[in-house]
Order: C-alpha cells, then structure tokens, then sequence
C-alpha cells in the first residue's frame, strides 16, 4: 500500500491565504465551522473568563492580608467573590479549556482531517458556551450568588441572592457545550484517522482528549439533571436536597460529586496529553513506554466514575462506604504514578530544548508531583478526617487544577502559538513570565498545605475569633497572599508578549520546536483545509527523521527517511 | 460559672505541635499523625527522585544549537521497568490504605460507655447539652473519658472540627451524625472561671455569611472539675436574685444573640436591638407598639383581648416561635430557642433589653466597669 507518494514532504510553505484570512469580518468568524477559527474564538473566552476568576481570587488573597474585618469587603462580598472565583474557573475557564481550545485546532490537525466530524455542533458548542457565560454575567448583575461553586444544599436551596437560578442555568448550558464537544471528539478520533493511523499510532494528546471526551459524555448529564433539581427546588419548594420540603441535603452530594470527580479528569487528562506531547517534542525522542500512558488515560477515565464518595468522608455517608470510596480512591493513584514515570524516562537520551513550552512542562512535573502525592492524604481516611475541608485540600486541589491543568494549558498554548498565528513570541520574556508563574504558584500554594494541615478551615472570611488563632495562621496568608502577585504578575507579562507577538513577532517557521507528529507538517498558520490529501502517517514518535532546515529556518520532517513510508528509506542510524 | 458564655478570653491557648501539625489532644490523634507522617515521607521520597532525575536528566542530555542528537541505546518502552514501577506503588497505596483503615475504625467506633453531649449547630453559633439539662456555648468535657457528641443542624450543613483532636463531622439537618474523642490532656478554670487553656473548634462546613465566626473553646476539665462545673452549669441562672438577672446573665446569654442582633442599630442579619431606622430601641418600640411586623404595626397584635398579651409576652414569643412574626424588612431565619433557653433566661434577656442603656455596645454591664474602674 505504500507509495512513493507518501514519503514526499508535506506543503509547509506559509501562504497569504491560510484560516486567518480566508474569509474577513466578523460575521465570518461568528458564523464559522472551521474548526481552527471556533479553537481560537473559544481560547481567547476562555482567557478573557481567566482573567476575571484570575480578579476574584487576587481579591480573596487580599482580604486575607487582614485576620479581622475590613471596612472595603463584608464577609458577604467576601463569600460572593470566593463563589465566583471557583465557579468561573472551574465551569466557564478549566473545563473547557484544553479540549474546547486547543483540541479543537490541534485534534483535527494532528488526524491530517480537514475538520471535526460535526462542525456545525462544535459551533453549536462554542454558542452554548458564549449563552452559559452570559448566564453567568447575568446572575452578577441579579445578586450574584454565595453558594461555593458546590452549590451545597440545603444553603442554596435557601439564600436569598436572586443569581443563583441564572448561575445554575448557566453551568447547565455549559455542561451541553461540553457534552457536544466530547461527542464530536469521539466521532471524529474513531471515524476521521489518517492511513497508518491505528489506536496505537495516535498521538497521545489525542488519547488523552478521547479519554475526556468519553467522561464528558457520560458524567455531565448528571450534573445537568442535579442542577435541574436544585433549580425545581427553589423555585416551586419540592422537597430533593432541603429537608424542611422532605428532601435529604446528602442525596444532592452524591449526585453532585458523581459528576465533578470524573470532571477533575475532563480538566487534567487533556492537560496530561499535552504534556506527553511536550515533553517529547522538545527532547526530540521517542515516548517512553506508550502504551502505558495510552492505557492509563483509558484506567483514570474509568476509575474517575467510581470514587465520587471519597468528597464525603465525614458527611455521615456509611463507615463501609467510605472504607469502599477510599480504597478505590487509591486505584486513581497508580495511573497518574505510571505517567509521571514515563514523562521522566522520556527525558532520559533526550536532546533536550529548553524553550518556553518545555519549562511549563518541567514545571507541571514538579507541580503535579506535589499535588498528586498530597492526594494520598486525602485519599487515606484517618488524615482525610483531620484534613477535609481544611486549607489542604484547597492547597492540593491548585496543585492539580492550577499547577498541572492550567500550567499544561499555558505550556499547551506556547507550544502551539507558532502553528495558531504563524509568529514567535519572545522567548526571553516567555521564560521570565514561566519562572514567576513557577515561583509565584509554590509561595501561594505550598504554604496552604501548612495552613491546612494546622487547621485552617477553608472559606473563612476571617481568622481572628478566637485567641491564638491570629498567631497560628497570619504568616502564612500572608506569604500566600504575596505569592499570588507574584503570579499574577508572571501572568500579566505572559498577556503582554502574547499580544505583541501577534502583531510585532518573529514569523514562525512551520516547525518551529522539531515536532513530528502531522500539525507539524502544515504550514503555520494552516490553510483553510489545513491538508489538501489526508497524509499517511508513520511512528508520531520517531524522532529520527526530524533535522534542522536552514532555509525553512526550523526543523522539518524528512518523510522519504520514515521506513514506513517508503520501503527504500535506510535504517535509521543513530549517533554518539 | 462565669465562663459558660463567654466566648471571648484574653488567655491564649498552649501552642506546641510540630510543622506541619497541631498539638494533639486525644487518644486517636497519634495514629492519624502517625499515618499523616508516614504518608509525607513517602511523598518527599517520590518527590526528591522525580525531580532529582528530571534535573539530571535536562542538565545531562541539553540540546546546544538546533541539532538534535540521536543517542545511543535510547528504548521505547521497557517492560520489567514499567511493571515495576506499578507494583511498587501499588503495594504502597495498599499499606497506606490499610493503614488509615484501620486508624478511622478507631474514630468511626464510639465506646458503649462514651458520655453523651447533644449538639445543636445552627447560623452562626454552637449549643452544647449535656445529659443534667446543662447548656452551653463552649464545649466542656472531662479528661480520660471518652465523650460522643451527637449531632444535628437547625438550618443548614455546618461540620465540627476540632484540629487538636484530629476530628470532624458534618452537622446535618434531618439527621443525627455522631463523633466521638477521648480528651488526654486536662486544664484547670482560674478564679473567675475562665479556663487556662482551651483547644480550638470550628465550623468547617460553608454556611454563609458568618461561617468564620462559628469558633468556639473546647475546655478539657479533669473528672473533679467537670462534674462540678456540670452540676454548676445545670443551675446557674436559677442561683441569682432575680433583680440581678438582667446583668449577671443577660450578657452572657446575649453573646448567642449577638451573631445576628447588635446593641447599637448597626444593620445586622436580624433587627439591632438598639435604635435604628428612626425607631427607639427595642423595649420601648414594642411596648410602644412601633415595630412593624408582618406588614402591621405590633400595636394591633398586642393589647387586652388581642394576641399577646403585653411586650414581654411578644418579645417572649418570638424567641420561642422566631418565624411566626417577621419584623418588615428582615427575612425569616431566626432558629427557636425552645428547650434551650428556659423561662428565667427569657426573663434575664428581657430585663436585658429594658436596660439595654446600662450596656456598652459589646453588652458589658457599664456599671460593673465603673465599680473596677473605683
């Protein structure tokens, strides 16, 4: 079946006419079904969404300063902000944001597909989100809500803000952005792969989003049913969650975590596969043990839906289902070990770069280390007691939301710039913001495992009621406190040359980093169709092929090199 | 006993504890601590060798220049490596499991003979009754035994946390949650009843606006102490001349008022008992008949032949069936206080508010702050 064909190089010449501008104006972009234009219009959302939660929570950072009351925030402002905070991060910005953005521009690219298999409900997705995001401004402007981004009954059957109605439509909207996304995702990965493209042969980004596509599917309708409840509870008194109408506060629990546990997989799974993208890329070798990573995506999706409980070790669930919850609890644990391990064999004979998107990766592993090993904490029951609903848990859920989703992301979004807008950013700044990032993220959230484990419940306004407890827990805000504005400055210079780079940066080669696999081989930014043949492909990992090119001014992909592409090709030698 | 509530000492509690955890308190707090250490060497060890690789591995195998090197020996996957580096985490997470099970059959498991406290929670304050009918704000227990606190909310989640004790359980309505310690460590009250030491307990379950101010004392009293703070505690009220009530017990008794009613008309989740919006402060707008409730002014409910039969009647009403009347402008929420507060602690509260001008803003008798200050 192989030709000569197949081993002739891809077109990766930059062309005036790519997907930036094929077509002009507005109604162009909203009105789109390319896939790479709804990636880019969901990105910058999902940033713009970033900024506001990134507002909220400076806001909480500063009130803490003070141990006491403070005249510019109430302790009802300061439940309003901390509610906001989690809500926008977790609904409008982590869980769509590597599938939504970047998988939808990279995912049909690296399939050598001209697009996803429904473009029309990927923008039927983007849509849905911009309503729920509506929603979610509207409940601001109707009393907002203070509910926790939880939504525990029986409070928020009860508080009297009038946004909690709108805030729950919103977050139900967006759960069938996210369900429509996960479906087109699934099609698209079993129906649109290239020749040469088995199971086996697919990137690992890619088993990562099916594996979060396949939870989106099957867990947010939960969510979306548990929200309907809550909002028929409130509004007409039927008696579910509150008990004064004859519900049970626990039931609303269960079946709230039966979807937000596995939707901590839809947030760092994709960011995983970015990761094992990354960390390959830019050691230029070949990913240690693939199919363990591929399988481990597949165990942690599975083992997502069977752990909700351990959220609600002291809720008063049963003794029994809590020693059941917690001893799967631990299955989730040896997945995310195995990966870990394979990202740092990988690294082992690399030839290693250090641009940008390698450091957010090096800093993921060092991030998602910590926060995945504080999860045997909490997975344990006797310490979970002790440390449930403590500053711990908030310290390791950063880690793994903040430090490993979003660092993936942030790595994920310098790693593909080049492809998206055909332009070099400033490594030199990039490296600075990475750093600040880094440092500004361990002050703010290591010292909350301290804070934690000494006590420290979470959501408090203020920590000076009793004596003693000003002295037990001062510092440590305070050194959080100054570490989040470290970050958010490292975030706010990351803003700055990501901008200027769109306008004033170097022009990107189309394979700027020595990347292998297809988007790789397409110029940056793609065309409109981004292939004109669906290419075949070969080992996306086999980095032997790949050399620097002067006149492309990057690296290339010597196809006629790939054994599997053409049968003449010599064997692969290696050096040194 | 002075002590019983007042929730606002000068006295700070002992600190000790290590690093990373608080001072321990009772008998199943050394094996959380015990696994709690464990857990975090095992995570410094796996954190030290990944980041130790990956540091070797960027600083040993950097790419200088744009050509890649291809090196030598490089696997795509190695079998024995990877199966090991499942097994070893697998036996770990195991023992770690079998570990924290064993440690929370210990914390699930109260003791037939446990001394029984009841818990009340509600927005924004704790109520502790023990089994001679005693109430109080602080939790008292006796050392070396041990004690189980059953559980219920009035309105919505809260959680009883006590970090030196290494325990927690959510308070939920509807339901009876029970939690149980055995108290190692004993403290003695000074001349006026206040403890030398105390171990925090919070509220750590969301619960709205005051849910940081649900902080309490938990004093720890040898057997002698107890049973004679208990007996006390039981009949306080009743052992002062009734034309003191209104400043020997209506402060104290305030001090759970006090999370959602202020003195001085600052605004506040129920009416300020002082003057606000125009209106006198509380006994005389209800005697007045100013106060209007339900969208009518108190002066058509009470009277001669109508539903109370004066203020005190009224104002007596309202603490025991909170939501029947709701002042114009405030939301109902108020808890009952029936079966907590009985007829001379209503009676001490009412003599409170008649002479709420010989109270400071913070409810402290201003006369007795005149005598020390003689």
């Amino acid at each position: 079946m192989t030709t000569l064909d197949a081993s002739r190089p891809l077109d990766i010449r930059p062309s005036a006419d790519n997907y930036l501008t094929h077509t002009r104006g507005f109604l162009s972009w909203i009105l789109t079904l390319d896939h790479k234009r709804i990636g880019v219009m969901y990105m910058f959302s999902i940033l713009a969404s970033f900024f506001l939660g990134g507002v909220f929570a400076l806001l909480v950072r500063t009130k803490l300063l003070f141990p006491g009351e403070v005249k510019w925030m109430s302790a009802e402002a300061y439940n309003h902000f901390f509610t906001l905070h989690g809500a926008v991060m977790v609904f409008l910005v982590i869980v769509p944001s590597v599938p939504a953005a970047l998988g939808n521009f990279i995912l049909p690219i690296m399939l050598g597909a001209k697009d996803v298999a429904f473009p029309r409900l990927n923008l039927a997705s983007y849509w849905l989100w911009l309503i729920g995001a509506g929603c979610v401004v509207l409940s601001l402007l109707m009393g907002s809500f203070d509910t926790g981004w939880t939504f525990y009954t029986p409070y928020s059957a009860r508080t009297n803000f009038g946004g909690v109605v709108p805030v729950l439509t919103g977050v139900f909207i967006l759960g069938f952005s996210s369900i429509f996304t996960g479906m087109n995702f699934i099609v698209t990965v079993h129906k649109l792969r290239p020749p040469g493209m088995t199971w086996f042969r697919m990137p690992l980004f890619l088993w990562a989003i099916y594996s979060t596509a396949l939870i989106q599917v099957l867990a947010t309708p939960v969510l979306a049913i548990t929200l309907s409840l809550l909002v028929v509870e409130r509004v007409f008194h039927i008696g579910i969650f509150d008990p004064t109408w004859g519900g049970d506060p626990v039931l609303f629990q269960h079946f709230f975590w039966f979807y937000s546990h596995p939707a901590v997989y839809i947030m760092i799974l994709p960011g995983m596969g970015i990761i094992s993208e990354i960390i390959s890329v830019h050691s230029h070798r070949h990913i240690f043990g693939y199919r363990f990573i591929a399988f481990s995506s597949i165990a942690i999706a599975f083992f997502s839906f069977l752990v909700w409980g351990h959220h609600m070790f002291t809720s008063g669930q049963s003794g029994l289902m809590n020693v059941v919850f917690s001893a799967i609890t631990f299955s989730v644990a040896i997945p995310s070990a195995i990966k870990v391990f394979n990202w740092t064999a990988t690294l082992y004979k690399g030839s290693i770069t250090l641009n940008t998107p390698m450091l957010y990766a090096l800093a993921f592993m060092f991030l998602f280390t910590i926060g995945g090993l504080t999860g045997l904490h909490l997975g344990t029951l006797n310490t979970d007691i002790h440390l449930h609903d403590t500053y711990f848990v908030v310290a390791h859920f950063h880690y793994v939301m903040m430090g490993s989703a979003l660092i993936a992301m942030i790595g994920g979004i310098h790693h593909w710039w080049p492809k998206m807008f055909g332009r070099m950013y400033s490594e030199f700044w990039g490296r600075i913001a990475c750093a600040l990032v880094f440092i500004g993220f361990n002050v703010t959230f290591f010292t909350q495992f301290m804070l934690g484990s000494q006590g420290m419940p979470r959501r408090y306004y203020s920590y000076d009621q009793l004596p003693g407890m000003t002295e037990a827990f001062k510092m440590y805000h305070h050194i959080s406190t100054g570490g989040s504005y470290i970050m958010a400055l490292g975030f706010v210079i990351t803003g700055i040359y990501l901008l200027h780079s769109l306008f004033r940066g170097k022009i990107a080669p189309a394979n700027p980093w020595g990347g292998r696999s297809l988007e790789w081989q397409c110029a940056s930014p793609p065309p409109h169709d981004n292939f004109k043949v669906t290419p075949r492909v070969g080992d996306c990992y086999d980095f032997s092929i790949v050399r620097w090119d002067d006149e492309a001014n990057g690296y290339i992909v010597d196809r006629s090199l790939d054994p599997e592409l053409n049968p003449n090709a010599p064997k692969p030698q290696a050096h040194h | 006993m002075h002590a019983l509530f007042n929730t606002l000492a000068t006295a700070a509690p002992a600190s000790g504890g290590t690093f990373w955890l608080p001072r321990a308190g009772s008998t199943t707090a050394s094996n959380v601590d015990f696994m709690f250490m464990a857990i975090t060497y095992i995570c410094y060890f796996f954190f030290v060798l990944v980041v130790a690789l990956m540091i070797i591995f960027v600083v040993r195998y950097r790419q200088r220049g744009t050509t890649v090197v291809h090196h030598k020996g490089v696997s795509e996957h190695n079998t024995p490596l990877e199966v090991t580096w499942t097994v070893i985490p697998v036996i770990l997470v195991v023992m770690i499991f079998f570990g924290g099970f064993k440690g929370y059959l210990a914390l699930a498991t109260p003791p037939a003979n446990a001394y029984q406290i009841d818990v009340v929670a509600k927005q924004w304050s704790w109520s502790f009754k023990y089994p001679n009918g005693a109430v109080s704000d602080d939790l008292f227990v006796p050392v070396d035994r041990p004690v189980k606190l059953v559980m219920r909310s009035d309105d919505v989640l809260h959680s009883l946390y006590i970090p030196d004790f290494r325990v927690k359980k959510d308070v939920v309505p509807a339901r009876y949650n029970v939690l149980w310690f055995q108290a190692t460590t004993a403290t003695t009250l000074d001349a006026k009843g206040e403890p030398l030491d105390f171990h925090r307990l919070y509220c750590t379950e969301y619960c709205g606006k005051d849910h940081s101010r649900m902080n309490r004392r938990v004093v720890v009293l040898n057997e002698a102490d107890f049973q004679a703070w208990e007996k006390e505690a039981a009949v306080w009220l009743e052992k002062i001349p009734p034309d003191e009530l209104y400043f020997k017990a209506g402060p104290k008794l305030f001090v759970r008022c006090s999370s959602c009613h202020t003195l001085d008309g600052t605004p506040s989740t129920g009416p300020s008992w002082g003057p606000y919006n125009g209106l006198p402060a509380i006994w005389a707008r209800t005697e007045q008949g100013l106060t209007k409730v339900n969208g009518k002014p108190l002066s058509e409910l009470i009277g001669p032949g109508k539903e109370f039969a004066d203020a005190k009647d009224y104002i007596s009403n309202s603490i025991l069936q909170p939501n029947h009347y709701i002042v114009d402008g405030f939301a109902p929420g108020m808890p009952t206080f029936q079966g907590q507060l009985n007829g001379t602690a209503i009676d001490a509260l009412i003599g409170f508010m008649k002479h709420l001008d010989e109270f400071d803003a913070k409810g402290k008798w201003k006369k007795a702050a005149a005598d020390a200050a003689k």
